[in-house]
């Protein structure tokens, strides 16, 4: 009777900690830690990138002996405070392409979560069998390595004095710069209207534009009112052309008789570099079988672009604008150093597409403007 | 009977204050003092209302009442108010302003490209040195002075105090001085004159190790003059790799950039909604 | 003692309401004056050199009654704070001026507001400045301390200066001129 009511609260601890521990999760853990096939052994290793726990995740590997831990933390962690190092990984979707007793090619789908959005991307990953558990044989990181070089950057600095708050009212302040719309087009897409089109700054001076539209129905009653919010380049230098694109999610073009277009712009203190090639740009498939306009971004300065953003505008045969689409670049752009990059396009878009034009939005952390 | 007559006086005397009246100039002009006549006997309270300011003060009736050359610097309506015993009385005079002295120049836009018919505007309000509008027509003499060439002068007579006029930008590019000038005041403003659009934007070739070095000609308006640097120039190159772009900005009036290639290719040159010539490279520039 | 009591009852009743009536009702015509926008006729026929705008006509209308309503509101109870909305430059700096005077003097000048006609007939070719010639009608009172020191109706007739700001025209200068023909 004595040891009746520890034996029973021992119990029932254990229980209550087995339950927990089901609970957490723990025997989906466990049967992940097994890997025993080459689907588990991906899915622990992505559960271990999930968690940041790069140690585990190193020791999961095939291939560890081939490079450093370092290197391994880096391709998958980011680097050069570029958009990965501010993201994390949110989900995976893993699924085999190609399978043996022993050797296995699995596709995996890493969702990124990050300060701009989800970003995606697709791996794939070769797993072979060591013994009675699956390895990851993980792609030996080929990380940029800069030379160190002198790169002469005798860029063009704007820098704006605006008239002082002892200034006569007389004396004139610097006139915001002069942009123009060039183009406006409203399409229809399965659950929204969208306005794309094309903004010039007209002027000698940089100018950050923003783009408002303001859906007008039969009675000129406006309906709603978007902006481009990062659908455009802001910063425009000089003659500069940028695509833009205002979503109007839940309205129908027949419910819209017109389109108020307004175009703000003030002057902004801003430097013509970086330059940024975008080389090798042509329309492809991704793995997954979606139409995309892929290519590579070279940073032409001697400063590392921490965040790009590409902005892709489509025309077609009349040189219309047909569609316009964005992606961020999760690399930081090294000096000199290409980093590919690509962007959806809707099927139904690639069929009309005759031409195209990239424009890359930076940022970079030293950037003074 | 001389008691009754010293009573009777006496009841009127307040009547007597109490009619008291204010005799101001028909017109002052502002910053000048002066004096107000006024009738009755007695203590009163002066009160000079102004657009401006409010002045009160004890005075004598039937005595002049000075007015400081401060509480009069403001032009408008004014009204004296003189309370006594009796009541109150009042009167009210306009006081104009004085000789010019400051002009307000408005100068519009900051920036204006060359050979623009009507582009810049010049507005001038003439006042007097208590900032009071001064209405009286009076001469404006607007002078312009471009960087290269002769001092244009345009004399405008002001209408209620603003003077104005319009004038085209000259053809060629950089700051123009424009001053108002009245009587011993005198404003200046400077208006960059900007070149326009790109005009035969021509670019050239050059194979290289790496690819293609392209450059523009000097890019330059229809005028001559030279587009600003830092005007961004767009180079598009399509080979067998698919199609290159690049967005470089003018350096020392000339846009150049580098450009990979692989075998035959198509390079095209723009800024703006400006278009440039096409190079075809492979079967030789 | 139950009548008497009941008989105090509605005393209180009746004095409460009272109170309460006496002190909302100063507040309530305030409320009232403080929302009525003067009335203001915008006449743009014969404006030059720039042409008006539909909406900047109406822009100019609004913002200008609200400068009056303002300016009175400030002579009334010498608070040079309700000059910011609607006033700027030497317009402001002269009222703001003349409020510091009637408060050291405890002078204080109501406007009873009974329309202006207003003709525009100076707008600059950027936009910058526009001129108005206002006719004003105006009962004018003016008080020292709580004594009427003068009254009139007056048709008092006013230059008019108004600059454009971010979101609404200012009156940069307001100056009461002899009268004259539109």
């Amino acid at each position: 009777m004595k040891a009746f009511l520890p034996i029973v609260i021992v119990v029932a601890t254990a229980a209550l900690v087995a339950m927990a521990w089901v609970q957490s999760g723990g025997l989906a853990l466990h049967e992940m830690r097994s890997a025993g096939t080459p689907e588990e052994a991906v899915e622990a290793l992505m559960t271990d990138i999930q968690s940041r726990n790069w140690d585990r995740a190193y020791a999961r590997l095939a291939n560890s002996n081939d490079f450093e831990k370092q290197l391994f933390v880096r391709d998958l962690g980011g680097s050069s405070g570029s958009l990965r190092t501010y993201s994390s990984l949110q989900s995976f979707r893993v699924w085999p392409v190609h399978a043996t007793a022993d050797d296995a090619t699995m596709r995996v789908r890493l969702n990124w979560s990050s300060a701009v959005g989800p970003l995606d991307d697709m791996r794939d990953l070769h797993v072979k069998k060591e013994g009675n558990v699956w390895k990851v044989v993980w792609p030996k990181p080929q990380l940029p390595k800069v030379p160190p070089q002198v790169i002469p950057v005798n860029y063009l600095r704007w820098d704006v004095i605006g008239r002082g708050a002892t200034d006569d009212w007389g004396v004139q302040n610097v006139d915001n710069p002069n942009v123009r719309i060039t183009s406006m087009n409203a399409v229809e897409r399965p659950d929204r209207v969208v306005i794309v089109g094309e903004v010039v700054n007209e002027d000698t001076v940089p100018a950050y534009v923003n783009v408002n539209a303001t859906l007008l129905n039969s009675d000129s009653k406006a309906m709603d009112q978007e902006g481009s919010f990062d659908m455009i380049s802001h910063t425009l230098l000089p003659k500069q052309v940028s695509p833009y694109r205002i979503d109007f999610p839940g309205f129908h073009l027949k419910q819209v008789k017109s389109v108020r277009m307004d175009v703000k712009a003030m002057l902004v203190p801003a430097s013509a570099d970086p330059v940024i090639a975008v080389t090798d740009q042509k329309m492809d498939k991704d793995p997954l079988g979606k139409n995309v306009l892929r290519g590579a971004l070279v940073n032409q300065s001697g400063q590392t672009v921490n965040i790009a953003q590409v902005l892709a505008v489509y025309y077609d045969a009349n040189g219309k604008v047909i569609w316009v689409s964005d992606g961020y670049v999760d690399q930081a752009l090294l000096p000199q150093v290409a980093v590919p990059f690509a962007v959806d396009v809707p099927d139904d878009v690639v069929s009309k597409i005759q031409n195209y034009h990239v424009l890359v939005n930076h940022y970079s952390i030293n950037e003074s403007s | 009977m001389l008691r009754l007559v010293s009573f009777c006086l006496l009841l009127l005397m307040p009547g007597l204050a109490a009619y008291a009246e204010l005799h101001p100039p028909a017109q002052v002009t502002a910053g000048k003092g002066f004096s107000i006549s006024s009738t009755g006997s007695g203590d009163a309270t002066f009160y000079l209302l102004a657009p401006g300011h409010v002045a009160k003060r004890e005075v004598k009736l039937g005595q002049d009442i000075a007015v400081d050359p401060a509480d009069v610097k403001k032009a408008g309506r004014y009204l004296a108010v003189a309370c006594g015993s009796g009541g109150c009385n009042s009167a009210a005079f306009y006081v104009t302003a004085a000789e010019p002295d400051k002009v307000s120049f408005l100068l519009h836009p900051s920036r204006v490209r060359v050979r623009t018919n009507d582009a810049i505007s010049a507005t001038a309000l003439v006042f007097d040195k208590f900032h009071n509008l001064v209405l009286t027509p009076v001469t404006v003499d607007f002078k312009v002075v471009p960087k290269t060439g002769p001092t244009i002068s345009r004399q405008v007579k002001s209408n209620r105090g603003v003077a104005w006029m319009r004038m085209a930008s000259t053809p060629k590019e950089g700051p123009v001085k424009v001053i108002a000038e009245v009587a011993k005041a005198s404003e200046a403003r400077v208006i960059q004159q900007v070149a326009s659009d790109a005009c035969n934007l021509r670019i050239k070739a050059k194979r290289t190790a790496k690819g293609v070095l392209v450059e523009t000609d000097p890019v330059r308006d229809c005028s001559g003059n030279a587009v600003p640097d830092g005007t961004i120039v767009s180079f598009a190159e399509i080979d067998a790799d698919g199609k290159t772009t690049v967005d470089a900005p003018i350096k020392k009036g000339i846009a150049r950039t580098e450009l990979p290639v692989n075998g035959s290719a198509k390079i095209s040159v723009a800024s703006g909604v400006v278009i440039g010539n096409e190079i075809s490279l492979g079967g030789g520039l | 003692m139950s009548t008497i009591v009941a008989l105090s009852r509605r005393w209180v009743l009746l004095v409460g309401l009272g109170l309460l009536a006496a002190i909302a009702f100063p507040i309530f015509l305030n409320v009232l004056r403080a929302d009525s926008l003067p009335q203001v006729q915008l006449n743009a026929d014969s404006i030059e050199p720039r042409p008006i705008e539909e909406l900047t006509g109406t822009n100019v209308t609004r913002d200008y009654a609200n400068a009056w309503r303002d300016l009175a509101q400030a002579l009334d109870k010498n608070q040079a704070d309700h000059l910011d909305a609607y006033f700027t430059g030497f317009a402001k700096n002269n009222f703001t001026q003349k409020i510091s005077d009637q408060k050291t003097t405890g002078v204080h000048v109501r406007y009873v507001d009974h329309g202006h006609k207003v003709k525009a007939f100076f707008y600059s070719p950027d936009g910058g400045e526009m001129q108005l010639l206002d006719k004003a009608q105006l009962e004018i009172q003016v008080y020292d301390g709580g004594k009427l020191i003068y009254q009139e109706d007056a048709a008092q007739d006013y230059l008019v200066l108004m600059t454009p700001g971010a979101d609404r025209w200012f009156v940069r200068s307001l100056e009461p001129i002899a009268g004259s023909s539109f």
